[in-house]
């Protein structure tokens, strides 16, 4: 029982980083990402890069990981995105593409076959007689952490409140004086930035391949209708709700079947509350 | 509505007979082989075009009905042995009973989720064939399907005849009162509505339709590589497609059936290039979107025949 609850809030706590970054760059400057889950395969390299091969220190090579990984959302936002944002369709062929560039790059340059990145905590943690992997319990910590920064940061400073009004109406805030394309990179800074994290936290006890980014993604997105397209409390939130019933579904049925979760949740809300559980707009 | 001119039909009937006599003059059959698949593809990038080219709600996941398809006929096959000409039909009914499933919750919205939707469902369609290898195969999937007709030329002929009535269908569908319906959908659904036109029936059906021809495709598709693989629902199938698609010039029908033909030929030509391909594709894509928006083959062919209209 005690196991479930544990294990839930790591894979809880992933999902919700991913979730929130894809809906966040959605809800400000209505960009579906397709490569959002490049950017989380791009982290884990960037932690395999600089840990096991340049063998960097860990205090440096993860915030470099995340940092690089960012700058390349920034990239991607400003010179290929940008020049296309009169089209939602061609956004998406853009972001799918650049997703699909990353994949093979990263195919060709490292091989199909798994990568290892060394554990950052190798020790074994045991919470109630249930032993847990050090590494997961820092990725469910580092997740917790960066979401509540970054609720503080929008709720709380003069920069979140323009990236607010933004996602309220980019019109008006531009009227007001806001940069709206200079928040437009950073929300893809932050969005990229909080994706890669995640990357680089898996990377010690997920397997580290160029197609790791895909499932990652579909889960995202299934979070992200569940919780409301644009709402990052409803993110968390389905965030907790997946975690948990794929966790439950391993542990009652088999781990073959938790695949299908999302997609069954996915459905059922779409069928009864399209706009999600916290959703601001209607969705019809 | 507008009537075929005289001039879109020769070089329709110009080029059909181009791609039917290719084969004969060039007496290979690795060459027939590449032929079969350009035609499977160019069913599955006019399929793809007839739904989300003209109703705007782009396709994502259309890998998911050809799959379907070629898994409908791979489980005919090695599983109830049955002839292997009713893996057509059944094909076509599969696919169509997942394109409902999928269609039916994210249709009726607007906003992105049939693209979301399509997409995870043909993500997660391929990973469930992995984790339930004991009935799908895995990941060699199944084989020893029978061929539809043995000769391949005949094959051929026979693959280039559906495409010719499926492009015949579509365009028919996409010129009558029900393409400007779609059409109208892609302009303004709201005013749609409000006009009292049943949108989500129309959307809806026309994803039906081009699930079915996606799926008698991916059936075709099946008999011809005598075996079906997980990969056939991947994301790429869908993103080529697309590409396709949108070289061809979206929204045209028979754009995408020809830059489907012409890609797969380039690819073809683009075999040294191995593991690089996809990024050659991918690159193709990007400059097709930044310089080309409206893509290369339709546009071009009304440019070519606008003087003699």
């Amino acid at each position: 029982m005690l196991e479930i609850l544990i294990y839930g809030a790591v894979s809880s706590a992933i999902y919700a980083m991913l979730a929130v970054g894809f809906t966040l760059i959605f809800g400000v400057a209505r960009i579906l990402n397709l490569a959002h889950g490049a950017f989380y395969a791009l982290g884990a390299y960037a932690a395999y890069v600089f840990t096991s091969l340049l063998h960097w220190p860990l205090f440096i090579a993860a915030p470099l990981a995340v940092l690089s990984v960012a700058l390349f959302g920034v990239l991607m936002e400003r010179f290929l995105v940008r020049p296309l944002r009169y089209s939602q369709l061609a956004v998406l062929m853009i972001t799918l593409s650049v997703s699909l560039a990353v994949e093979q790059g990263l195919f060709i340059t490292f091989g199909s076959e798994y990568r290892n990145v060394p554990s950052f905590v190798a020790e074994k943690v045991s919470i109630g007689g249930v032993d847990i992997g050090g590494q997961r319990l820092l990725a469910l910590i580092a997740g917790v952490l960066v979401l509540l920064l970054l609720w503080l940061f929008i709720q709380r400073t003069r920069l979140g409140a323009a990236i607010l009004a933004v996602s309220q109406d980019p019109e008006a805030a531009q009227y007001m004086g806001i940069p709206t394309n200079r928040i437009f990179s950073v929300v893809m800074a932050i969005s990229a930035g909080t994706a890669a994290l995640a990357g680089v936290l898996v990377s010690p006890f997920l397997t580290v391949q160029p197609t790791m980014g895909l499932l990652p993604m579909v889960k995202a997105f299934a979070i992200v209708i569940v919780g409301g397209l644009g709402s990052i409390p409803g993110s968390i939130l389905a965030a907790l709700l997946l975690g948990y019933s794929e966790t439950i579904v391993a542990y009652l049925i088999s781990s073959s079947w938790t695949e299908l979760v999302s997609l069954v949740a996915v459905v059922i809300t779409l069928m009864i509350k399209p706009s999600g559980l916290l959703g601001r707009r209607a969705a019809f | 509505m507008k009537q075929l001119s005289i001039v879109d039909l020769s070089g329709a009937i110009a080029v059909v007979a181009l791609l039917a006599l290719a084969p004969v003059l060039l007496n290979s059959n690795y060459f027939t082989g590449v032929l079969t698949v350009c035609v499977i593809y160019a069913i599955w990038a006019a399929s793809w075009d007839f739904m989300s080219g003209l109703t705007g709600r782009e396709n994502f996941g259309h890998s998911l009905f050809i799959g379907a398809g070629a898994y409908t006929a791979g489980f005919l096959a090695t599983v109830w042995y049955a002839n292997p000409w009713y893996s057509l039909p059944t094909a076509v009914v599969v696919a169509v009973a997942f394109s409902l499933i999928v269609g039916f919750p994210t249709l009726r919205l607007r906003g992105p989720y049939f693209a979301l939707a399509m997409l995870s469902a043909s993500a997660i369609m391929q990973r469930l064939c992995l984790i339930f290898w004991e009935y799908s195969g895995g990941e060699e999937g199944l084989y020893g399907l029978d061929p539809l007709i043995q000769s391949p030329l005949h094959y051929y002929w026979f693959v280039l005849a559906v495409l010719v009535a499926a492009v015949a269908i579509l365009t028919a569908l996409a010129q009558s009162h029900w393409g400007l319906l779609l059409r109208a959908i892609r302009g303004d659904e709201a005013t749609c509505q409000a006009a009292g036109i049943n949108v989500t029936f129309y959307k809806i059906a026309s994803l039906t339709i081009s699930a079915a021809f996606a799926g008698l495709g991916g059936a075709l598709y099946a008999h011809y590589q005598l075996q079906v693989s997980p990969p056939l629902f991947s994301v790429v199938v869908s993103i080529t497609v697309i590409i396709m698609v949108y070289v061809g010039g979206i929204g045209s029908i028979y754009g995408p059936a020809l830059g489907a033909i012409m890609l797969t030929l380039l690819t073809e030509l683009l075999r040294s290039f191995g593991e690089y391909r996809l990024w050659v594709y991918t690159l193709t894509l990007m400059l097709i979107l930044f310089f080309l928006p409206n893509g290369l083959i339709a546009p071009l062919w009304r440019r070519l025949t606008e003087r003699f209209r």
